[in-house]
């Protein structure tokens, strides 16, 4: 009787195997995307980010407002065009700076994937806007990045897509409108990673966030644009471009530790309660 | 003297109902089968809540487009069908009822280790119970996260989440309590003779159940609290910008909500292990085979958390090993349906009510351990994640699955607490109108699902609807089904014929014992000399 009353000792193993991968998830590379910086970049982050609240940089969704539709941009053949001249039916517009080193590119990558996808007529049934944030940019860069992205798509007609650079001030009445917050670091930026659609009348009725897409996001939202309908946000997850604070990091590491490490203690010591202190004596028995 | 006999035969008639009478004898009874029974009502009226939201989803999805409610209103409504079911519902459902009432029973005890520790168990169900209702008219409005409260959705939602959260943290606890009583219960409390390899393999499966209870809630815990901390105080837990890190959040939830659901399944596996041998009149196929497979889904569900997140953004690496864990599992899963379909083969089968849940968990339960699988594996789960495959997944999991056996289980201990049995014929009709339904709902679901119908989306494209609408009917068919079931089980409690101690011929301890039990449960402390599911007492004779 004695050694099968022994039996529960067979989960002190489990648990330490728990405790293992415990951490080892918890000791895991960080999970976000971390902006790499490349090494010629890294002497303009003499003064890193410090991670602060002082760095305001986010999304506010702004559904159902409209974006000024007489900003002048110039196109990637450096001809001025106005968003009123572009947006004539439901648009995607990506907030963007040609020569991310990161996401930026996965987010238009993202897009060149799944819009040769959508059973929809490029062109005719929607467009694309790639606005560069970066007001450094010329449309040298946009064309480049064009060039890109087009080379990927076969034959997605290349007047569907449209590569814009501007001046400080139109990117930064398109941004507010938008509710798009970013911050330069040097050459890079810090900022959110989503689009939105707009209707023809500048009226934006989603945002879709994150750098993949799946077809039948972007088609519903389109469809609704074209219908003038506001639709609820697809994919919640903000991802962000940004410098991370490692010492912070740690910090959050550290918590999850602790606890796990308190809660396992516990657990164990009421194991070793239960199987030490055996069967209870019935009072009736005595 | 005539006056006391008269009294004596009324508690040997009514058992532990003859106790204290009024709200008070109950509401503050430490009777473990009281206390089951006061969780009884709280869990089926829970149940029937989630199960009117979970058809107002449904009939918003007869059509594309705004049907009967707007998607703010839809957000909220898949939020609380969630919270609901899973919280107040299946998690509690089988180890609080069925658990609370058999468990001391079964091992041949007169209460739970900690019977007023078990009483604010229920009380805190009571309160976080309050607090999840609260949040849904207080507040900013209903929460709208989804019951897997992801951030940063969550810390910005102007939703009332903080409330719903704390519930969460409350009903945590009261779980976690009753883990601890039973552990100690099943440790300290078995009556001479019922070595490990006597319980029955219900109480094997509580015990799995509650360790997990034990382990994994305590995180759900911190992860809420969590939450609130960043509602309240705004401290950037799992805000990149400020050094924080939202997939921290899902871990965290993960490393709770995955175990959890072995809470909700194991327990109906438990049940199964009782039901199958009882009504095959054979011994249980492989006992130690359960119990291990108990122990091992329990250890090796411990591990398998991040296969929610495959396509989180981790590193190939954690996917790789997250998804061989989760392979890992399946194969004690499949070690019990092989057992019990071996118990079956050759058995002398009685196809009462208990059994035909039973039998429908297995293939239920089968498809949804299936389709498991296809979610596990990294490369089919890019193609399925967030579809309707995997609602249709995890309802054939947990409602074909657990709540089936939990149903089951009623079926079969019903009459032990209530001491009366209900209409075999029409528990049948229910039982077939609900297995029909279930399948017209939830398999156009993983059809919708690979079609690449997403989940948690008011609206969809038109092609797909003829598929929901399929489901939306299959719905109707299924709440019919609920709704004979329990009325027959309503009217048999209340007025079915008396069930006798043992209408099944069931071999476990508690169907010694008188029907409804007396409030101390056996009159002398019961000696166990034979095997649990030791059929041949009656080919012994006289």
């Amino acid at each position: 009787m004695r050694c099968v009353a022994r039996l529960p000792l067979l989960l002190f193993p489990p648990i330490a195997v728990f405790l293992l991968l415990a951490g080892l998830a918890a000791g895991a590379p960080p999970p976000l995307p971390p902006p790499e910086i490349p090494a010629a970049h890294q002497h303009e982050h003499q003064h890193p980010p410090s991670a602060s609240a002082e760095i305001d940089v986010g999304l506010t969704e702004k559904l159902g407002e409209t974006i000024p539709l007489d900003l002048t941009f110039l196109d990637e053949s450096g001809q001025p065009v106005t968003l009123r001249d572009l947006i004539d039916g439901p648009t995607i517009i990506a907030p963007v700076y040609f020569h991310c080193p990161d996401v930026c590119n996965f987010l238009q990558g993202g897009l060149a994937q799944t819009l040769p996808q959508l059973k929809l007529r490029p062109g005719e049934e929607f467009r694309v806007l790639s606005v560069s944030f970066d007001e450094t940019e010329k449309p040298a860069t946009a064309r480049g990045s064009k060039k890109n992205y087009m080379a990927s798509m076969g034959d997605f007609p290349p007047g569907a897509w449209r590569f814009l650079t501007g001046d400080l001030n139109t990117i930064h009445r398109l941004t507010d409108a938008l509710g798009y917050r970013f911050q330069r670091q040097g050459r890079d930026f810090l900022h959110p990673v989503a689009v939105a659609v707009v209707a023809r009348d500048g009226k934006i009725v989603r945002y879709l966030y994150g750098t993949r897409f799946l077809p039948m996001d972007l088609q519903l939202s389109l469809v609704e644009a074209s219908q003038g309908k506001i639709g609820a946000s697809i994919k919640r997850v903000l991802a962000f471009c940004f410098s991370y604070d490692p010492v912070n990091r740690r910090y959050v590491f550290n918590l999850l530790r602790v606890t796990g490490g308190v809660v396992l203690l516990t657990v164990s010591g009421f194991l070793a309660w239960l199987v030490l202190s055996g069967r209870k004596k019935s009072k009736r028995d005595g | 003297m005539m006056l006391m006999r008269t009294e004596l035969h009324e508690e040997n008639e009514r058992g532990f109902w003859a106790g204290k009478p009024g709200l008070f004898g109950w509401i503050f009874s430490t009777d473990h089968k009281r206390i089951a029974l006061l969780y009884f009502y709280l869990v089926l009226a829970f149940f029937l809540v989630g199960v009117s939201l979970g058809a107002l989803i449904r009939l918003e999805l007869i059509a594309p487009g705004a049907t009967i409610i707007d998607a703010q209103t839809y957000n909220a409504l898949f939020t609380l069908h969630g919270v609901i079911m899973i919280f107040l519902f299946i998690i509690p459902g089988v180890p609080a009822i069925l658990g609370n009432f058999l468990l001391p029973l079964m091992i041949g005890a007169r209460d739970v280790a900690f019977p007023r520790l078990n009483l604010f168990s229920w009380w805190l169900y009571l309160i976080g119970a309050v607090m999840a209702l609260a949040s849904l008219f207080t507040g900013g409005g209903a929460p709208d996260t989804g019951w897997t409260f992801y951030v940063p959705f969550s810390t910005d939602t102007s939703t009332n989440v903080t409330v719903a959260a704390s519930a969460v943290f409350v009903l945590g606890f009261s779980s976690i309590l009753t883990g601890m009583n039973f552990l100690t219960t099943i440790h300290r409390l078995r009556a001479p003779g019922m070595g490990w390899g006597r319980l029955p393999l219900f109480v094997w499966a509580m015990y799995a159940t509650a360790w997990i209870q034990l382990l994994a809630t305590p995180v759900l815990g911190l992860t809420v609290a969590l939450i609130v901390l960043e509602r309240v105080f705004d401290a950037g837990l799992f805000d990149p910008a400020r050094g924080g890190d939202p997939l921290m959040f899902q871990h965290l939830f993960w490393i709770y909500s995955h175990p959890a659901v072995y809470i909700m399944i194991l327990p109906g596996m438990g049940i199964v292990s009782e039901i199958i041998p009882t009504f095959a009149r054979k011994r249980i196929f492989g006992y130690w085979a359960i119990v291990v497979s108990s122990l091992a889904i329990a250890f090796a569900g411990s591990l398998v958390w991040s296969h929610h997140m495959l396509t989180s953004g981790m590193s190939d690496m954690g996917v790789f090993v997250f998804s061989l864990l989760t392979f890992l599992v399946a194969i004690p899963s499949a070690v019990k349906v092989f057992n019990w379909v071996a118990t079956l083969y050759k058995g002398s089968i009685w196809l009462a009510a208990p059994m035909l849940y039973a039998l429908s968990f297995l293939i239920l339960f089968s498809i949804g351990g299936l389709t498991g699988l296809v979610l596990g594996a990294a490369a089919t789960d890019i193609h399925v994640h967030d579809t309707h495959f995997v609602v249709a997944h995890f309802h054939y999991v947990m409602f074909g699955g657990a709540a089936f056996a939990f149903f089951g289980g009623l079926h079969y201990w019903l009459p032990k607490m209530f001491g009366r049995m209900y209409d075999q014929r029409l528990a049948a009709i229910a039982w077939a109108i609900l297995t029909v339904g279930f399948n017209l709902l939830y398999f156009p679901m993983l059809v919708l699902g690979l079609q690449g119908m997403p989940r948690r989306y008011f609206d969809y494209l038109p092609q797909f609807q003829p598929l929901n609408l399929f489901a939306t009917v299959g719905s109707w068919v299924l709440v019919a089904g609920l709704l004979l079931m329990f009325y027959t089980l309503h009217r048999g409690c209340r007025h079915g014929a008396p069930a006798g101690a043992d209408p099944w011929g069931g071999t476990t301890l508690e169907w010694s014992v008188p029907s409804p039990p007396p409030t101390e449960n056996f009159e002398e402390d019961p000696r166990v000399e034979r095997d649990p599911y030791d059929y041949r007492i009656g080919e012994e004779g006289p």
